[in-house]
């Protein structure tokens, strides 16, 4: 096996290209955490505090920013009037419902793909994932239609049907790749060994998990993150934080202490995620992409 | 213990025939060795043995039991894998004890079985390591583990030991014919490499393009191909063939080559005499049958050394005879080098000549 280490040599061009890097890097940094920080700060802040800007070319004034006492208001208005409680378990239980119909039937299917030839094969794949092509937006209005009729419209049920429409395809997908990779004659030794297909399928799970673990986390942040169908088809019973956010501007009052909160509210739950299957979800995505 | 039937077996893939015909007859307890370069079918045969493929024509019968249309799960069989396929994810014995496992046998018989099979095969101290840390030839054990701990009716391996290293592989093939002997269990063993199947098997099936071209003992293959394929495939280094004619002269008939010409034995020529004279042949003998010679004899051919490879116990003389090429093995205290003159003799006893068009043997 080769190094895995790049070899380099240092050289006054790499140099000043090194510095480029680190300085890209920090501009993007403050570029992406800058807007977070803004909105974690100013959900601890009174409203009057969040706008007290300081004079243009006044570098100083920026101490501003930090002068203010906390407030947890925000967030106890959140929480005890306007019921983001209930929003936060909708976007839980609509985002994880979604997450987990998609896998446990896209695994299904994808195995299937994976493991056997049939006419038309290529067609049947090609046809599940352009489903995924059209935009949101063009299949919204024959969705809504079909959903009213069944009085799906505005019920968690809906909202994770609309969900899993969108996920399952992609699922079938990825899925598929992972499959493929899993060496046939580890199923074919089960069914040896005394396993039916559906045994030896649940058998070779253990093998892909970390590919279905990380689409899983996919699929969650598709649901959690989606204001359209949660808008539209979950408008009414079950409103999810996004939709309910939203709601929080008003003609008359945008509450803007209000907004920020909710926005750390709907942010920090998937960050956490992020962080805890970081590791997970890189192995997990490129599982296909080499073959061992 | 069973013994297997293969009658008239097809197998297609799409359009392509990959088995073409096969009839075999294995004997309970027999170990049978299907001996083929790659793509001859021999894989085919054995998943369709193993119920993994569909059996496109034909009937298989493992004793009474005509299996065609049961599940491998049904067939009481045992398989192990040219890759071994391990479940990486579980122990050694958890590999070993899960066809057990899946037949719900009680643990504590799962623990006598996988421990007695363990040591059987002196693995007995890896139960609780992961496949993943295991070499290649401690992976193989395991993958004979979980085979023999089933006592099935029969053993199926598909070149089992084909990834280990030379000396390792050499040791596995004498551990394995002990194993199968010490079991008694009827196994099809497939293999392409010639020396597994001439050093473990009772029989030998030799197949090349779906179709079983000899099925004897090693002796036989070995000694008696049937036609030229399996003459030129059998044996190490290849036989050597010359093109030929057979020309009568008087009672004798000669071999006659561009530069030389030897005559047949009595007994051989009686054979030719039978099934009339053809007259372009093929005489092919094997390169340990023909002895080197610095001096001219009686019958002796003219050839010129091209190189020697000295292989420490014996050593491999390249010659030409007039445009062909014949190898010749032979001890390593010859000596010549190239471009030199020597004289070939052949062992007529053990040459064979084979018929140009058809390439059927006719001895």
């Amino acid at each position: 096996m080769a190094s895995s280490d790049i070899v380099q040599y240092q050289t006054p061009l790499r140099k000043i290209g090194n510095i480029l890097i680190g300085l890209f890097l920090a501009i993007y940094l403050v570029w992406t955490l800058l807007t977070f920080l803004m909105m974690f700060v100013s959900s601890l802040k009174d409203l009057l505090e969040a706008f007290k800007l300081p004079a243009v070319g006044d570098w100083a004034g920026v101490t501003m920013f930090f002068d203010f006492t906390p407030t947890l208001r925000h967030y106890e208005n959140l929480f005890l009037d306007k019921n983001f409680g209930t929003y936060m378990m909708n976007s839980i239980i609509s985002a994880g419902g979604s997450a987990i119909i998609s896998v446990v039937l896209g695994s299904m299917c994808a195995y299937a793909l994976s493991r056997t030839e049939f006419r038309g094969k290529k067609d049947l794949l090609f046809w599940i994932i352009s489903t995924r092509m059209a935009p949101v937006v063009a299949v919204m209005v024959p969705l809504y239609a079909i959903f009213r009729n069944f009085e799906l419209v505005g019920t968690l049920p809906g909202l994770i049907l609309a969900y899993t429409t969108f996920n399952l395809p992609f699922a079938i997908w990825i899925l598929k790749g992972f499959f493929d990779n899993v060496p046939y004659s580890i199923e074919e030794a089960q069914m040896c060994d005394g396993a039916n297909r559906f045994e030896a399928f649940v058998s070779i799970l253990p093998l892909v998990a970390p590919g279905i673990g990380a689409f899983l986390i996919l699929c969650v942040l598709f649901g959690w993150n989606d204001f359209l169908f949660a808008s539209i088809i979950g408008s009414g019973g079950a409103k999810t934080l996004p939709v309910a956010t939203k709601e929080l501007v008003q003609p008359q009052n945008i509450q803007w202490g209000s907004i920020m909160a909710a926005g750390v509210v709907t942010t920090l739950p998937m960050m956490f995620l992020g962080l805890l299957v970081r590791r997970y979800l890189v192995t997990g995505l490129t599982m296909g992409a080499v073959r061992e | 213990m069973a013994s297997v039937s293969i009658k008239n077996v097809w197998k297609y893939y799409g359009e392509t025939a990959a088995v073409k015909d096969l009839n075999l007859e294995v004997q309970n307890g027999e170990f049978l060795c299907v001996l083929g370069p790659s793509g001859c079918g021999k894989s085919s045969s054995l998943r369709m043995l193993a119920g993994l493929e569909h059996i496109s024509a034909g009937d298989i019968h493992f004793g009474d039991r005509r299996v065609n249309e049961l599940p491998p799960k049904d067939r009481d069989i045992a398989m192990v894998f040219e890759n071994y396929a391990l479940y990486p994810h579980k122990t050694v014995f958890d590999n070993i004890g899960n066809a057990l496992k899946l037949r719900k046998v009680d643990p504590t018989t799962i623990q006598q079985k996988v421990e007695r099979a363990a040591e059987m095969l002196e693995i007995k101290h890896l139960l609780q390591r992961k496949p993943m840390e295991l070499s290649g030839g401690q992976k193989q054990r395991v993958a004979i583990g979980r085979a023999i701990v089933r006592e099935p009716e029969l053993f199926l391996f598909d070149e089992p030991i084909a990834h280990l290293d030379a000396k390792l592989r050499a040791h596995m093939r004498g551990e394995l014919k002990i194993l199968q002997r010490k079991l008694g269990t009827t196994m099809v063993y497939v293999t392409h490499d010639q020396m597994e199947a001439l050093s473990m098997a009772d029989r030998v099936a030799v197949m090349h393009e779906g179709v079983l071209q000899q099925y004897g003992t090693p002796q036989e293959i070995y000694h008696k191909p049937v036609n030229a394929w399996v003459a030129g495939f059998v044996g190490e280094p290849p036989m050597n063939f010359l093109d030929c004619e057979l020309v009568q002269e008087g009672d004798a008939i000669q071999v006659k080559h561009s530069t030389f010409s030897v005559s047949l034995l009595p007994e051989q020529a009686s054979i030719i005499n039978s099934a009339k004279l053809e007259r372009k042949v093929q005489l092919a003998i094997r390169p340990d049958e023909i002895h080197i010679n610095g001096k001219q004899s009686a019958e002796s051919i003219k050839a010129e050394v091209k190189i020697t490879e000295p292989l420490g116990g014996d050593m491999l003389v390249d010659t030409t005879v007039g445009k062909e090429k014949v190898l010749v093995k032979t001890k390593p205290d010859f000596t010549a080098s190239m471009g030199e003159e020597c004289f070939l003799s052949f062992d007529k006893q053990r040459w064979h000549v084979f018929s140009s068009e058809t390439g059927l043997a006719f001895f």
